[in-house]
């Protein structure tokens, strides 16, 4: 291997050994399990491809091999693409200065696109493995084929990326591409209830293409007599190699700066805007209100919130519509509720930008806040202010695009969306104060792709959301208990209240955290990275 | 081949960020062997410049010649003879000083054992050797820089881009630092050094330039551009314009 590949791997082997996980190790572990059970079921499929694959037909597996073979490329391909979690990639801003040649450069970074989609490499080593052991199949020419199949596969991957992160790189393309990519994550969803086109399963049903890399792959490994096919694959191979090093080398000249910086905006535009920032100076007092202002002018000029914001009341009633009023659930729990569903997954999103890590944007710009003469409960409550001022605008954005989408809405389910999503707002912001102090990470901006939130502290919000949730399921409990709408609210009313407690308690707790945990928060918030990036995308 | 007597040779040299130029048709020459001062107020295509010089901003027209060497076409050759000091941190904060300067000769082609002797001497002459074990994440800042120059040295550069170098670093790291960057010169070293400290580039470098709103405004020897007594810094306030007497603030 050249020697400066191995400097490379070797310092990131040497940063991952001096990596020690911030979020402690119930954390790290609760992470750890999680992945563990995703690749454990990946296994799981795996083995279940190898016990088919061994004992099929010849026939059997000319039918259904291409079909595996077309999802393997579409999940490979595209599901770095849909989740926006583009991966592990070389930090080209450091390494550019040093003299690597190129071919090294594109070796190490179309390796690291095993780990982007190493879920469906499982899949695929046990279709292989299954195929090899198979005593129809000649061995040599199954692992072969599917051997050149994964490497086109990989270069293929390699290339997209470059290609999307270069896109992603301008603003404005970034956040209407990542909308696209959201919403289009509701198609399953749609298919589902609505029913698949006619014209989709007359497409899935046709025999497929000669020619295309999965077929053609197909009749490969299943031992086909066919030195054309041969030369296809090889041309498909080396077309990928081809995409792969030209969209790297485009990657390599690209200059991100010069793609992200704004473009000029003329004053007028800002003077009118400026004045909708000012409001909170009307009602409220200096700090809080030149906090809140502070919050709202940074949230607005942040790429995911605007990303997030967005998609509560596009992505939210798209993929809540199927489940209420799809074939065989009218008049379910959802139908009913259906505002009060979308309005509380649009707080789910924000989330992650306004309260689980709240100091996280400002990054080492925190440290500010320990030399303000106000007491730091103050910025947690102006950051949580801003939170549920942004939570009222979004619930009310989804009830007009409700109306707007004709969804049969009453007054009072209104006012019940926005009473219980404000009381669900009260505990995860009492919640988000505490882990802004405990998980402290620094947030960049300008990736709207990147969760704002640390990625071991995200397995710990599936215990989190059915916690804060209780509350107010107890209410709707004791609706269905007494069919009573009085009943509802009473409880209702008693679970804001205790929400009320729990917030003032745990703000008490943060800020005590934040005063003595200042040294770690601002180490925290001020690290940066390694040669090769974090991951994510954008 | 004759060697070109330039260290640095860029010919109208353009840079536009969101429409507006950030370097605007810059020529330059800086003779081999010389300590250049490249001086500008905030903004003014300073960093720009350099990050276009090192390849990591493409221009957007003009030409580059490093050490005799078009770029980018000997992009490689002229990587492995030139050292950075960014302005911005290339560290990699989760290595130690050791690890961080060892990985850096690797990638200059030095052999492992000779890139781990030298990192050894220089964390010892930057006296960063005391924090062996300290991840550079929990260095400070004026350790960070002194941690950027040893890399930046390791593999014995002929041209040497500063950008800020002195930025953050104590009164003795910086003698140290200076005492050193002297040396490399009288050896043959050429200098580019950007900073905003005008008492520093006055008593270190031989020629400056004076860059402004992306454009080169004044460029030669010091001694020849200086008016009777004035100072650099009176030379560089009447270069950009800046002159302007104090207005006192009441409340202040």
């Amino acid at each position: 291997m050249p020697s400066q590949m191995q400097a490379i791997l070797w310092a990131e082997w040497r940063s991952l050994m001096h990596f020690r996980p911030r979020e402690g190790a119930a954390g790290a572990a609760l992470a750890g399990l999680m992945a563990l059970a995703w690749y454990a079921l990946w296994c799981l499929l795996g083995a279940a491809a190898y016990s088919f694959v061994t004992a099929a037909s010849v026939e059997k597996l000319a039918r259904a091999l291409p079909r595996v073979l077309m999802f393997v490329l579409l999940y490979w391909q595209l599901s770095p693409v849909l989740t926006a979690s583009l991966g592990a990639s070389l930090a080209f801003e450091k390494l550019l200065v040093y003299p690597i040649p190129f071919r090294q450069l594109f070796t190490v970074e179309t390796l690291l696109r095993l780990l982007t989609s190493f879920e469906i490499i499982i899949l695929l080593a046990g279709v292989s493995l299954g195929l090899a052991r198979n005593p129809a199949v000649p061995a040599w020419a199954a692992v072969s084929a599917v051997a050149m199949y994964g490497a086109s596969n990989l270069l293929l991957s390699a290339g997209l990326r470059q290609a999307l992160e270069r896109v992603l790189a301008r603003k404005r393309l970034r956040e209407i591409l990542l909308l696209v990519l959201v919403l289009s994550a509701a198609v399953p969803q749609v298919l589902f209830v609505t029913g698949i086109p006619g014209w989709m399963e007359r497409l899935w049903a046709a025999p497929p293409l000669e020619w295309w890399p999965w077929t053609v792959t197909a009749k490969l490994a299943l031992g086909a007599r066919w030195p054309l096919g041969w030369l296809i694959a090889a041309g498909w191979l080396a077309l990928a190699w081809w995409f792969g090093r030209w969209q790297f080398a485009r990657s390599l000249r690209f200059d991100a700066r010069a793609q992200s910086s704004g473009a000029y905006t003329p004053r007028l535009r800002k003077a009118w805007v400026d004045h909708l920032f000012r409001w909170p100076a009307l009602v409220l007092p200096d700090p809080m209100a030149a906090a809140i202002e502070k919050e709202l002018r940074s949230l607005v000029r942040t790429p995911r919130f605007r990303l997030v914001f967005l998609m509560g009341f596009t992505f939210g009633p798209l993929i809540w519509m199927p489940i209420s009023f799809g074939r065989e659930q009218a008049g379910s729990v959802v139908v009913s509720n259906y505002l009060t569903f979308v309005s509380a997954y649009a707080l789910v999103l924000l989330g992650d930008v306004t309260f689980w890590n709240a100091l996280g944007p400002d990054r080492s710009a925190a440290q500010f806040y320990y030399l303000l003469p106000a007491p730091f409960s103050r910025i947690l409550a102006a950051k949580n202010l801003t939170a549920l001022v942004v939570v009222l605008v979004e619930v009310t954005v989804v009830m007009l695009a409700c109306l707007a989408l004709r969804m049969p809405l009453v007054a009072g389910k209104i006012v019940e969306a926005y009473a219980v999503t404000l009381t669900l707002s009260v505990y995860l912001m009492a919640m988000g104060n505490l882990s802004s102090v405990y998980y402290p990470t620094a947030v960049y901006a300008e990736r709207s792709g990147s969760p704002g939130s640390p990625a071991r502290f995200r397995a710990l919000l599936f215990l989190l959301y059915p916690v804060a949730a209780t509350p107010i399921a107890l209410a709707y409990l004791a609706r269905y208990a007494f069919s009573s709408g009085i009943a509802f609210y009473l409880v209702l009313a008693m679970a804001a209240s205790l929400g009320a407690i729990v917030y003032a308690v745990a703000m008490d707790s943060a800020t005590e955290a934040a005063s003595r945990r200042r040294e770690q928060i601002l180490a925290a918030l001020g690290e940066g990275g390694g040669a090769v990036d974090a991951w994510g995308g954008g | 081949m004759a060697e070109s007597q330039f260290a640095i040779r860029v010919r109208d040299l353009r840079k536009l960020y969101g429409g507006k130029p950030a370097v605007d048709g810059l020529s330059l020459e800086v003779p081999r062997g010389c300590f250049f001062g490249f001086l500008g107020p905030n903004g003014a295509g300073k960093t720009t410049t350099i990050r276009m010089l090192i390849g990591l901003a493409p221009p957007d027209s003009g030409s580059i010649e490093l050490l005799g060497l078009a770029s980018p076409d000997h992009a490689m050759e002229i990587k492995r003879r030139i050292g950075l000091v960014p302005d911005e941190s290339l560290l990699f904060d989760r290595l130690t000083g050791g690890e961080f300067l060892e990985f850096v000769g690797r990638m200059y082609g030095l052999e492992r054992r000779v890139a781990r002797e030298r990192a050894g001497e220089l964390l010892a002459l930057f006296e960063l050797d005391g924090e062996r074990g300290k991840l550079i994440a929990e260095y400070s800042k004026g350790m960070r820089k002194r941690a950027s120059m040893a890399a930046a040295l390791i593999h014995r550069p002929d041209l040497l881009l500063l950008d800020e170098p002195f930025e953050g670093v104590d009164a003795v790291g910086a003698r140290l630092m200076k005492e050193l960057l002297q040396t490399l010169v009288r050896e043959g070293v050429t200098i580019f050094l950007t900073s905003h400290v005008l008492e520093v580039v006055e008593r270190l470098c031989d020629r400056v330039a004076i860059i402004h709103q992306g454009r080169l405004v004044l460029e030669g020897i010091v001694e020849e551009l200086r008016h009777g007594d004035e100072t650099l810094e009176d030379l560089f306030v009447r270069a950009v314009g800046a002159e302007r007497t104090l207005e006192r603030l009441e409340w202040l």
